[in-house]
């Protein structure tokens, strides 16, 4: 197994280079969006105009031939993990997905009249809850909808992807998925020790996992990539450090860290957790340092919203080229500018628009029952919004933005429009987080955790935030 | 679930399979792995109904080619057939090989079109199930939908489970992992594990294993050496079914 910084670990004391880094996280540690879109889910309203979304998509041929994105949100899983904020139904009942599958099917023809079933379907996602929540014959059932009613495709530029629940899936599933076109897989590993995962109730032992990753390099999936979590109840800087060490030892493309937000006023399952078992900030902050260095010293890059992969992975040359694009799945590469999002809760993004379908299973399956779309909120870009999309996504894929595109694409002079924010990113310069020229503003290495920090500073909604909705918390930044 | 009709049921107006008397879906041998349903005998007289009992194919025959409009999956009655994908130079992959009671065609599953193409090894018999025909008797027969789809994702993971032995593996685990599955593919269908005859040449072998035609017979007669196999031309005897285990090295 891979060595590990000690200086990170052993010591009582932090060594300096990291006190200096961890100072700076201090300093800009704040509630943020993850920024999968702007603007952000929580500004879609009920009364968005979809009359002109319906009538947008029913007039115009040209987007009928572009290539096409497709989420499948599967909501259901066997268990609860308590530190959970998806949309997701816990259920042992096996009728509950006979009832989905019913509905997702009603919708998956409807869409595909309505977005055009000829476009090639480029990427994929199957998320959740837990995607292989249904058996072999269900996610083939799926796969033959979907088939009928899109055009997917076999060319092995396609990135279909999937989420793997590694305590539930069989090596025949394995085959199956890799069989049914999928090529990628991502695993939802989170923590690898056995307190952590007792104090979360998602129990995965190492040695279980060990086979499954040997099990889906034998079927030459293209990428694996693992979820973890930090702020995990009992982590602390030696739990994660050996936690790390197993993740290197499997070797998985990519990685991708998510901070846990405990708002248990909001996620019930979150209630579970005691917080005094919680990482305090500060060794928060540290764990964060511990995977950061961690990782990159294993030869990992740091692409961005705290995202490693290797560096001959797609995702890093990409965003060299800068083809890497972000949306609600985080970051993959651009191959299409609408997302079609399926099933409840889903969102989409066409065109201008944004569309959440209705979260709640009961009103999901009322308004499919009734012939309807399944939309409930959504929003229409204006043109500042998409200014405002387009410098915030240019920050977070590409790690620069330029000006001279910028101003040439949206007719405006960058640095006159941004005065105020620039001064902010100034004092960001100062730091080291990036640096601002006439032509770009450029992300550097060490700004990279502070993506969110940045992007923020042209997020028009924090200030004023137009939902429909109580405003949410959102997760720290760090 | 076997499903099990009585003479008199078929006396009272079966519809029976315009090539052969006997043959309807509810007699077939073949049915408990060909459509392992449990379904009432009326409803297995409705799926009777849309299966098109084709005409039998020639040697050397296609079922369908690549790229064609995916609208029906086909069982094999009798006989069997390779199917084979063309590569960019034009020539010949072989991706597979069916036996009575396999179903093949759901490679356009994913896509809707055929991503390879069938053709007969011999004299075979098929029954052909138009799908959007399944679609709307599965809207009647709530079980008969879920059992096609369990049918096939069963195909398609042995399937990659084969393909991945095949792509990792040494020429003797090749072979030997392909004659295990044609052994307990038989096996499946009441037939003799140990005594089969091949029908495919050994350069469909060689070209489904990646092996050259001299690699296949070289290692076919290795194993006939070391006595774990009788080979005569076509005719396979498994001598040591745990030797050709061995051999074949399989984890599981």
């Amino acid at each position: 197994m891979a060595s590990f910084p000690q200086n990170l670990i052993s010591s009582s004391t932090v060594a300096p280079e990291i006190q200096e880094d961890m100072e700076l996280a201090r300093k800009y540690t704040s509630q943020g969006p993850r920024y999968t879109s702007y603007p952000t889910a929580p500004q879609f309203r009920q009364d968005f105009p979809r009359d002109q979304y319906y009538a947008w998509q029913h007039n115009s041929d040209d987007q009928k031939t572009a290539p096409l994105s497709l989420y499948v949100h599967l909501p259901f899983c066997q268990n609860i993990c308590y530190y959970c904020a998806c949309n997701k139904i816990v259920t042992r009942d096996k009728n509950t997905t006979r009832n989905y599958l019913r509905r997702l099917e009603i919708e998956i023809d409807m869409q595909s009249q309505l977005v055009g079933n000829n476009r090639p379907v480029t990427q994929m996602h199957w998320g959740g809850g837990t995607p292989t929540y249904l058996d072999d014959a269900e996610i083939t059932e799926l796969m033959h909808s979907l088939a009928s009613h899109f055009r997917l495709l076999d060319k092995g530029y396609r990135e279909y992807s999937i989420e793997i629940d590694p305590r539930t899936i069989h090596n025949d599933t394995i085959a199956l998925l890799k069989g049914l076109g999928f090529n990628r897989i991502s695993l939802g590993i989170q923590d690898f020790d056995p307190r952590v995962q007792k104090a979360i109730n998602r129990i995965q032992p190492y040695n279980r996992v060990e086979p499954l990753v040997e099990c889906i390099r034998t079927h030459n999936f293209r990428s694996l990539s693992f979820d973890l979590i930090y702020g995990l109840p009992h982590q602390d800087r030696h739990t994660m450090a050996e936690t790390l060490c197993k993740v290197i030892a499997l070797r998985p493309d990519r990685i991708a860290c998510y901070s846990y937000a405990h708002l248990p006023e909001r996620f019930s399952s979150q209630r579970a957790i005691d917080r005094l078992s919680l990482p305090r900030p500060e060794e928060k902050l540290l764990l964060q340092q511990v995977i950061s260095h961690g990782l990159q010293d294993a030869g990992y890059v740091h692409i961005g919203m705290d995202h490693y992969v290797m560096p001959t992975d797609e995702l890093a040359l990409a965003q060299q080229e800068g083809r890497l694009q972000r949306n609600f799945q985080g970051y993959s590469l651009h191959m299409a500018d609408d997302l079609l999002g399926l099933g409840v809760s889903a969102i989409s993004q066409m065109g201008d628009f944004y569309l959440q379908n209705e979260r709640e299973l009961d009103r999901y399956y009322d308004l499919i029952d009734k012939g309807e779309y399944a939309a409930s909120r959504g929003c229409k870009l204006s043109s500042d919004d998409k200014l405002r999309r387009y410098i915030i996504m240019s920050l977070i894929s590409d790690l620069r933005l330029d000006i001279i595109e910028c101003n040439r694409r949206f007719g405006i002079d960058f640095a006159r429009q941004f005065d105020r924010e620039l001064q902010v990113l100034r004092a960001m310069e100062q730091q080291g987080l990036l640096e601002i020229g006439a032509e770009e503003v450029q992300v550097s290495d060490r700004g990279r955790p502070f993506l969110r920090n940045i992007c923020m500073q042209f997020d028009a909604y924090l200030e004023s935030p137009c939902g429909d909705q109580a405003p949410p918390r959102f997760s720290t930044t760090l | 679930m076997t499903v099990y009709i009585s003479k008199s049921a078929q006396e009272e107006g079966f519809k029976a399979c315009p090539h052969d008397y006997h043959v309807n879906c509810g007699n077939c041998r073949l049915n408990s792995i060909c459509l392992p349903l449990a379904l009432e005998i009326d409803d297995i007289q409705q799926l009777d109904d849309i299966i098109q009992h084709s005409k039998p194919l020639q040697k050397g025959q296609h079922l369908y080619r690549e790229g064609d409009d995916f609208q029906s999956v086909y069982a094999v009655r009798s006989g069997s057939l390779k199917a084979y994908k063309t590569t960019d130079d034009g020539r010949e992959q072989v991706t597979g090989f069916f036996f009575p009671g396999e179903v093949l065609g759901m490679d356009g599953i994913s896509k809707n079109t055929h991503a390879s193409s069938a053709k007969t090894l011999e004299t075979s018999a098929v029954c052909e199930i138009p799908f959007t025909s399944l679609s709307k008797l599965s809207a009647q027969i709530p079980n008969l939908q879920r059992h096609f789809f369990q049918l096939m994702s069963r195909e398609i993971t042995e399937d990659q489970v084969l393909i991945t032995l095949l792509s990792k593996n040494s020429a003797d685990e090749r072979v030997a992992a392909l004659l295990l599955s044609i052994s307990s593919r038989n096996a499946r269908r009441k037939l003799s594990a140990t005594q089969f005859r091949l029908p495919m040449s050994r350069v469909d072998i060689g070209n489904y294993l990646g092996l050259t035609v001299e690699t296949v017979s070289r290692v076919l007669s290795r194993m006939q050496k070391m006595e774990i196999l009788q080979v005569d031309n076509k005719e396979i005897e498994i001598v040591d079914m745990q030797g050709v285990r061995n051999m074949a090295n399989l984890a599981n």
